[in-house]
């Protein structure tokens, strides 16, 4: 006998409002005869927001928000026993994933390679080597529209020509896994969620280039990432999915697992190539480009992961539907890893084109303690942060360029009242000169040297002296830095400068951080009315700061205090004020 | 070739032309800091910046190619503003002790920041607290004034083959160091001195000894003797305002002695009897026991500290002779000591080197005490030599030129060219033909073995025997040489080389890491001109034909090879861990 | 093991392995899942059900993006619309097998869902 299910959430407030709905329908589909075969359950999570009463009807069902309880009656006789849709109960605009990248993630099981084959797997590949010439693959990549995932966002198809025509047998493609951003593992998924997906794309890309070796350069912290690779790379073996003469055709390709070693910066090009070749990572510059003179002087095509996975998904159903989705000069979907004061933090994989506000408040779920979100971080240590009044901007890799950030690989927080701008931007740069190889002196010293300007105003002793040289290291960076680390890292203080100045004016003249992050600007103000003299703070504060008696009352010593915030933890009456 | 505007100015250069050296071609000046002729581009200090039209960004203009119809701008306020900012940045990072620096003006940064007229350090001093490295007692690491250009580390590693030195850490945190984390003495490190040669600021510097030879220059109770060697005579009147090449031999005579020197030698007269002893056992070799060749030379204490530690099943082939210095050393502390009635526990002698590696050389072993002390007290540098110069208020450049003492400071022609790589193999080859075929050859110049490839090759008839040479310098150049005969012997072939002479240092001791700074290809070439001018020159060209070489042997060590020259002029080798840790 | 050929891909394509068609419980297994207890929850659901319901299949399967609320288990059986639990304990994973194997019963509060493309989305 076959179940309907009526899922219920109340998407706007308390779980209230859900349990009355739900007993509500419990007792209405009674009333109606069909609680035996239909079950109204209450949902945790339905994925739609700001939309009143929703109600989703499996299998297959229709999905209706700001349902009253008048509408019940009417939606069990014309949908449950009809099957008809109420059109004006239906959500119209409403912003959904596409997943391409994601395809099987949730869905196959990672260890087991029939599964992957029992959903189309490799069948993109063996159309590539029994029906299309190299060339005829590289076409259908640039009808797509395909542009490199990592972050660049360079033309596919144009890499993979310019390898194909560089001289020589000896070629070599590199999955680029070193997924350094913080907070961006949309790549680690993929690597742990459809292995194989990967490596069908890199072997496609193999033969659309010539080559006959690939490696996977992956980040040592993702060691289920390398272990799931590892084994769908065995299994692919064993059924002569890799090695010679793949699938019974004149193709063969080899494929191993290189090791990164935490080095942020070995996500770029050069020096991935260089830590392969058991150098020290550093870059080198270009010209020669890779393609030309790659790995031990070989043509090399470098791609990300999900580029990759994008690959397999092209190759067997064609790049039409992916050409038709997103922007005039970006195609297609991509996945964001969305993070910060949102709601729901995860993945999601949008199509290009798709706003913002769409992605954080649609998919997110909005900010999660109910505090607006003030900005959207794009493109991690090299983006950009993006105030409210963009957040209509739709996604894309010119739409966010303009902005003054970037797509990057796809980090995207969502920062809230909470978070100050100062110490975020303070973050993103420390990041930077965390991870600088050291070999050119604009990155090496030039980020340094910013920081410690960042750190001054964070500190409170900053000037505008201070705004200004920033500002010129940032040029003399963006200008004069060996790679992209260097060239992009001042861009989050830039971004900063341009849509958070009063922000950093405040902490610069007023000596204030609004969200109270940056602790050398808080002070704990012992309040005298609310203050029951019970010396609690007192005996609890790490360094004696707080002085007085139960005659005259108790102040915080300022010079003395070290900002630990104790004493406003510990004080049960309230009476330490944070400012 | 390629056509291109740089500065509005057309210029044709041949394809893969950088925009460097492209712009010099129209006479324009990027400023440069990491870049050295002798090293391929790093990239890394970012100074060389240009614009080209179309592109917002701005390149390296020292590893970038100039592509036809490309627009370069190599000089705006913009681009200059950024030159600065990174000079300042540098300048940051940078200990501010010009004053009491060795490369006080003579140092590449102190040179732009002075071009660029820094009057102010914009950003935060932040200078890392590192110790200095004087463990070899050549050569001296300060890391603390290392500004990261990468060139002592593509020195050490590509172009010596040595890699002893190496970057550790990243960041801010990056710093020269050898690798490992060790002292620079417990490293593979043979003190060629190439790192400090090539070093821009004062990060690397050879050991300073001269103090010590003003103390005992002090001491009326010492007799104080000095012997300079070939490349000296040709680069220290760089410091005084000569031409790199130019001959100012007699001119440093004079000023040793008017600094108080009693005797000055020249260690162009060892090199003469290194000659007689070398071709003698050259020749012993070549006729009597062909299964030890190839011969190979051991005056290049860098060379002989490197065959011990990386090719130790090698050390047979060499030359059991002591470097011409040591001999001077030796023989001026019995042979002159003696003649001249003089206590040897009061002599204090000095020789003058482009050398940073004899400074080490000078304590090797016990062999370099085969005078009953220690032959050669210090060794300092060319560069040491014209600091002591300036000190003593001497006016070089008007000196008179005077004599050596010529019991040992008389040289012949084939003595001098020591200095020059394929030097010792022309002079050995003179005297061996002599020895062998008992006549001279029709031509003591052997082209084949000059100039600046990094191995040359060649053959000299000698009767019915073709002798089979091969010379190498810089010590990346030496492993396909050695892999050759190994090659050989492993297939049971006769040796491919018979004789073999190595120099560390690119271009030879010309070259040497104790020489003035500015060494390119230009001051290389320039400089061995001049010795193959002071060869041309000289009446005797043949080391045995030494009048000097003559009496020595006559009156004190009677027989070349034998029992007296084997006590004093000859050493013995033996393998050493690359690491002593 | 058997070397696929292009003919051979194809036939496994079209069975589709007859997985997808039976019951199952999925358990999201990836450094997220992980990181929340998913082992845990995994062990388990492979234990209960192995003895109570043998012919559901409890397989493994990766991230599908719905960090937030890992651990995430799917239960899709025979005649049930297949529907994804949330941030699940030990003691939901054990109603999972009791109401929802067992009675067939959906639990409450717990249930997540996505808005996909392709899917019964709104």
């Amino acid at each position: 006998m076959n179940r309907t299910i009526v899922l219920i959430k109340d998407t706007a407030g308390t779980g209230d409002a859900t349990r009355e709905a739900h007993a509500q329908w419990v007792k209405k589909l009674r009333d109606a005869g069909l609680d035996g075969t239909v079950q109204a359950v209450r949902a945790a999570d339905l994925g739609i927001y700001n939309a009143g009463m929703a109600v989703k009807i499996l299998p297959e069902g229709p999905c209706y928000v700001n349902v009253r309880s008048e509408d019940i009656d009417r939606i069990i006789e014309t949908t449950l026993k009809q099957g008809t849709v109420i059109e004006e109960l239906t959500r119209h605009t409403v912003v959904e994933q596409v997943r391409i990248v994601l395809r099987n993630c949730g869905k196959v099981d990672p260890e087991n390679i029939d599964d992957y084959l029992g959903v189309g797997g490799y069948q993109g590949l063996s159309r590539c080597l029994f029906d299309l010439t190299p060339e005829q693959v590289i076409e259908e990549v640039k009808a797509s529209g395909l542009r490199g995932r990592g972050g660049a966002g360079y033309p596919c198809w144009l890499k993979w020509s310019l390898a194909r025509k560089a001289f020589g047998d000896e070629k070599y493609i590199v999955c680029n896994a070193d997924e350094g951003d913080p907070g961006a593992y949309m790549d680690r998924s993929v690597l742990e969620g459809d292995p194989y997906a990967i490596i069908e794309g890199m072997t496609i890309i193999a033969y659309a280039v010539g080559a006959k070796k690939g490696m996977f350069y992956i980040r040592a912290e993702y060691p289920l990432a390398i272990k799931r690779i590892q084994l769908a790379i065995d299994k692919a073996y064993g059924v002569g999915l890799l090695g010679e003469k793949i699938l019974g055709s004149e193709f063969s390709f080899d494929c191993e697992i290189r090791l990164g070693a935490g080095a942020f910066v070995c996500g770029e090009e050069t020096a991935l190539i260089a830590s392969i070749e058991g150098r020290r990572g550093t870059p080198r510059p270009r010209p020669p480009y890779p393609s030309d003179y790659g790995l031990w002087g070989k043509p090399t095509v470098i791609n990300n992961v999900e580029t990759m996975a994008n690959v397999s998904y092209l190759l067997l159903n064609g790049p039409g539907d992916f050409a038709r989705m997103g922007t005039e000069k970006s195609k297609g979907t991509k996945v964001f890893a969305l993070t910060g004061g949102v709601r729901n933090s995860g993945l999601v994989e949008i199509p290009m084109g798709t706003t913002l506000r769409s992605i954080v408040e649609g998919l997110g779920g909005g900010s999660a303690d109910g505090k607006p979100i003030k900005a959207i971080q794009t493109g991690g240590p090299s983006g950009g942060m993006i105030p409210a009044e963009h957040f209509d901007t739709p996604v894309s890799y010119e739409h966010l360029q303009a902005l003054g950030s970037i797509m990057g690989s796809g980090g995207m927080i969502a920062l809230t009242e909470n978070d100050c701008m100062v110490d975020i931007a303070k973050f993103y740069l420390g990041f930077c000169v965390d991870e600088s190889c050291g070999k050119c002196s604009p990155c090496r010293i030039g980020g340094f040297q910013m920081l410690l300007l960042l750190e001054k105003i964070a500190d409170g002793k900053g000037s505008q002296e201070d705004i200004t040289s920033i500002r010129r290291l940032a040029v003399a960076m963006q200008k004069a830095s060996l790679c992209g680390l260097g060239q992009s890292a001042p861009n989050p203080v830039l971004s900063t400068l341009q849509y958070f100045m009063k922000e950093i004016e405040e902490h610069v003249v007023e000596k204030k951080c609004r969200a109270g992050k940056c602790t050398s600007l808080l002070q704990y103000v012992i309040n005298p009315q609310a203050c029951k003299r019970c010396r609690l703070c007192v005996v609890n504060c790490p360094v004696n700061a707080i002085t007085g008696d139960r005659q005259v009352g108790y102040t915080v010593g300022q010079n003395v205090c070290i900002k630990c915030g104790k004493c406003y933890e510990v004080c049960k009456f309230e009476a330490v004020d944070r400012r | 070739m390629v056509r291109a505007t740089i500065n509005g100015i057309t210029v044709t250069v041949p394809e893969g032309t950088s925009i460097l050296d492209a712009a010099r071609k129209v006479q324009i000046r990027i400023p440069t800091l990491c870049k050295h002729p002798d090293l391929p581009a790093t990239a890394a200090c970012g100074i060389c910046i240009v614009k080209i039209a179309g592109s917002n960004k701005m390149l390296r203009s020292c590893c970038t190619p100039l592509e036809q119809d490309m627009a370069v701008t190599t000089h705006d306020p913009e681009i200059v503003d950024i030159r600065r900012s990174v000079i300042e940045l540098i300048l940051s990072r940078h200990p501010n002790e010009c004053l009491t620096c060795g490369r006080n003006q003579n140092c590449e940064l102190q040179r732009l920041a002075a071009d660029f007229g820094i009057r102010a350090e914009s950003f935060a001093s932040s200078v890392p607290d590192l110790p200095s490295d004087s463990s070899t007692g050549a050569i001296v690491l300060e890391p603390r004034k290392c500004i990261s250009c990468g060139r002592c580390i593509d020195v050490c590693q590509r172009m010596q083959n040595v890699w002893a030195l190496s970057m550790l850490e990243r960041g801010i945190d990056t710093r020269m160091s050898p690798a490992g984390d060790i002292q620079l003495a417990e490293s593979p490190c043979v003190h060629c001195g190439q790192c400090s040669a090539h070093c821009p600021v004062g990060a690397i510097i050879e050991h300073d000894e001269t103090g010590i030879v003003w103390e005992q220059l002090r001491d009326k109770n010492r007799y104080c003797i000095v012997q300079i060697a070939p490349a000296v005579r040709v680069a220290l009147g760089e410091a005084f305002g000569f031409e790199s090449g130019a001959l100012v031999t007699g001119k440093l005579y004079a000023a040793l002695r008017r600094m108080g020197f009693k005797a000055v030698f020249d260690t162009n007269f060892g090199a003469d009897v290194t000659i007689v002893e070398e071709a003698t056992e050259f020749v012993k070799r070549f006729t009597t026991a062909p299964e030890t060749l190839p011969l190979i030379t051991s005056c290049c204490p860098a060379w002989v500290d490197f065959m011990e530690k990386f090719y130790p099943d090698m050390v047979s082939h060499f030359s059991s002779c002591k470097s011409p210095h040591q001999i001077v050393g030796v023989l001026a502390k019995t042979y002159f000591a003696r003649k001249r009635r003089i206590d040897q526990a009061s002599m204090f002698m000095v020789s003058i080197m482009p050398c940073t590696a004899k400074k080490h050389e000078v304590k090797r072993s016990k062999e370099m005490f085969a005078s009953g002390v220690q032959d050669i007290d210090v060794s300092i540098t060319t560069r040491e030599l014209a600091r002591m110069i300036k000190q003593a208020g001497i006016d070089f450049k008007n000196l008179p030129d005077e004599e050596p003492d010529h019991m040992l400071g008389e040289y012949s022609g084939a003595g001098t060219i020591f200095g020059v790589t394929g030097g010792v193999m022309e002079a050995a080859l003179r005297t061996a033909y002599d020895y062998i075929t008992g006549g001279k050859l029709k031509n003591v110049d052997f082209e084949n073995v000059r100039g600046l490839s990094g191995v040359k090759e060649g053959t000299v008839q000698v009767n019915e025997h073709s002798v089979k040479v091969a010379v190498a310098h810089g010590l990346s150049n030496v492993e396909s040489v050695l892999a050759e005969v190994r090659q050989a012997r492993a297939e049971g072939r006769e040796t491919p080389f018979h004789f073999i002479e190595v120099m560390a240092c690119p271009g030879g001791c010309v070259g040497g890491g104790g020489q003035p700074y500015g060494i390119t290809d230009e001051t290389r070439r320039l400089r061995g001109e001049g010795l193959y001018l002071d060869d041309r020159e000289k009446p005797i060209r043949y080391s045995h034909e030494n009048p000097s070489v003559k009496a020595l042997y006559a009156e004190f060590l009677k027989d070349p090879g034998g029992k007296q020259s084997h006590k004093l002029l000859h050493t013995t080798y033996k393998p050493i861990p690359e690491y002593k840790r | 093991m058997e070397k696929l050929t292009r003919e051979l891909l194809k036939k496994n394509s079209r069975e589709s392995t007859g997985r997808a068609a039976g019951s199952y419980v999925k358990v999201g297994m990836s450094s997220c899942g992980i990181a929340a207890g998913a082992q845990k929850i995994f062990d388990l659901l492979k234990e209960e059900i192995g003895r109570a319901h043998p012919e559901v299949a409890v397989e493994r399967c990766g991230c599908n993006g719905l960090c937030y609320a890992e651990p995430l288990v799917e239960v899709s059986i025979e005649g049930v619309p297949p529907v994804l639990y949330g941030q699940v304990t030990p003691d939901i994973a054990h109603r999972i097998v009791e109401e929802h194997l067992g009675d067939r019963r959906l639990l409450n509060d717990h249930i997540y869902a996505m808005a996909v493309k392709g899917t019964s989305a709104p």
